[in-house]
């Protein structure tokens, strides 16, 4: 008696071959997102135009919830905040007289060598639409798009400093990629010990630091703010703080608090990358001489040109 | 006879997968969002894979691999992480929940939660491997065990609660 449905174990069979074929197709997928194509791009920036109402509607009471858990929590210890407040601001009374002498003593000292003006900052500020969880990816969601003028690159501040760049733009919305995702590295600047680094985010609470000087001497608790340095971003921004760990390695802190942002501002200054790049020709040991109409027996200057008879 | 039944059988199945595809999607995103309390700010659990979980082992409830995908791209358009990564995460725990490698027989507790460790853990681990591959770089692992660690310490709880509603559930029916 030969029955004509297959066995059990070939229906399990073919069906681990299709459930291996879906993972691998998801595996392509994977990759191809990886190739940073344009189509996926706009696909993404398509689908997070379109989803994120949603992700707003679905995060907005959970956010008030952890809001009004969070209050409650600091009302148990309103006396010692009251006192640490107070104290806070005596010493902040203290020094706000210091800084004023001091800036107009700056403001002179630039009148005299005629420094040149900074730049005043294009802002556009939207709110933070998505939480910016995640183990695998660190980006958050603001509701401002290409209708804003924002565009991929310009970087993203909050009140307190450096929050990352934008990396994908839609036509509502544009996504941060966050200074502590695994994918960032910005140029940054010791601020007292004077050194240039480089810090990358590791998916956690600290940024890494790379490329320092081994002469550099970092100092423990120092500010650290971007340095500029290849253009994209501009100088002078607030990062975090040097944090020297128990095995001797130099981490940074953030000065932001990446899970309780409200509102992101966009710079959206159109020469931050533009004015070093405009007649900028690099450094490059192996440039290409330029073409000029130069006629066959005369140099560039116009003069004639006397070939020497080994030539 | 036979064809008459067919629209409406295709109907149901399509509800079922809205049904499904509307409650996965609503806990993905409160998952993200739980991020806002400051007990999770390092990381938060992954409440989908217990779902996901329970459905196939206990309410006998399977989401179709379309949906998983479907649901694993929105998010991770949403998160802005690799595109697929969540599928393939959500298909490992569906293929591994359905028992093609773990065919133990959930009648007790404690096994029940050593199922969805080996589950979970199996899965996860590919996923994170992937993650390397991508990113060239390990990335910061406090995160990484705090999170395994909140979804292993969660489960028994959703789990008993599962069975909690179930008891109340045959005690109203005697």
């Amino acid at each position: 008696m030969v029955s004509g449905k297959p066995s059990r174990f070939k229906i399990l069979k073919g069906r681990r071959n299709f459930n291996l074929l879906l993972v691998f197709l998801c595996l392509i997928l994977v990759f191809l997102g990886k190739l940073d194509l344009i189509a996926v791009r706009n696909m993404k920036s398509f689908f997070s135009d379109f989803l994120a109402p949603v992700t707003f509607a679905f995060n907005k009471p959970v956010k008030e919830i952890a809001g009004v858990l969070e209050d409650v929590k600091s009302a148990t210890s309103l006396r010692d905040e009251n006192i640490r407040l107070k104290s806070e601001l005596r010493r902040i009374k203290v020094e706000s007289s210091k800084v004023a002498s001091q800036e107009l003593e700056l403001f002179e000292l630039r009148e005299l060598l005629k420094v040149l003006p900074k730049n005043k900052n294009n802002i556009v500020t939207g709110r933070a639409i998505t939480a910016p969880g995640g183990i695998f990816a660190n980006t958050v969601l603001i509701n401002a798009g290409k209708d804003y003028g924002i565009k991929i690159g310009q970087p993203a501040i909050s009140s307190y400093g450096f929050v990352g760049y934008v990396v994908n733009v839609g036509l509502k919305t544009s996504r941060v990629l966050l200074t502590i995702d695994i994918n960032s590295m910005i140029p940054i600047y010791l601020t007292e010990s004077n050194w240039p680094a480089v810090a990358q985010g590791q998916n956690g609470d600290l940024l890494i630091i790379k490329f320092l000087s081994s002469d550099a001497k970092p100092i423990d608790g120092e500010v650290v703010e971007t340095s500029g340095h290849g253009g994209r971003l501009p100088p002078g921004i607030n990062v975090g703080k040097l944090f020297k760990s128990f095995s001797g390695n130099y981490f940074v802190r953030p000065s932001v608090d990446f899970h309780r942002l409200t509102y992101i501002s966009i710079i959206t200054n159109k020469k931050i990358a533009t004015t070093i790049s405009s007649g900028f020709e690099g450094f490059a040991p192996l440039q290409k001489p330029k073409k000029s109409p130069v006629l066959k027996g005369l140099d560039s200057s116009g003069t004639r040109k006397i070939e020497s008879i080994e030539d | 006879m036979i064809k008459n039944y067919i629209v409406p059988h295709y109907l149901n199945g399509f509800s079922k997968s809205f049904i499904y595809f509307i409650i996965l999607f609503f806990i993905l995103n409160f998952e993200k969002s739980l991020s806002f309390f400051s007990l999770f700010k390092i990381a938060t659990p992954s409440l989908i894979s217990i779902i996901i979980y329970i459905f196939i082992k206990k309410l006998n409830m399977k989401p179709s691999y379309l949906i998983l995908i479907l649901v694993g791209f929105l998010n991770d358009i949403m998160l802005g992480s690799h595109l697929g990564i969540t599928s393939i995460f959500l298909l490992l725990i569906k293929i591994f929940s359905e028992g093609l490698l773990f065919d133990i027989d959930n009648k007790k507790e404690k096994q029940d939660w050593i199922s969805f460790t080996a589950i979970y853990l199996a899965s996860f681990c590919i996923v994170f491997f992937v993650n390397i591959l991508l990113n060239s770089s390990v990335s910061d692992l406090s995160p990484v065990f705090y999170h395994v660690g909140t979804t292993l310490i969660i489960f028994p709880i959703i789990n008993l609660g599962i069975d909690f509603i179930f008891f109340i559930k045959r005690l109203l029916k005697s």
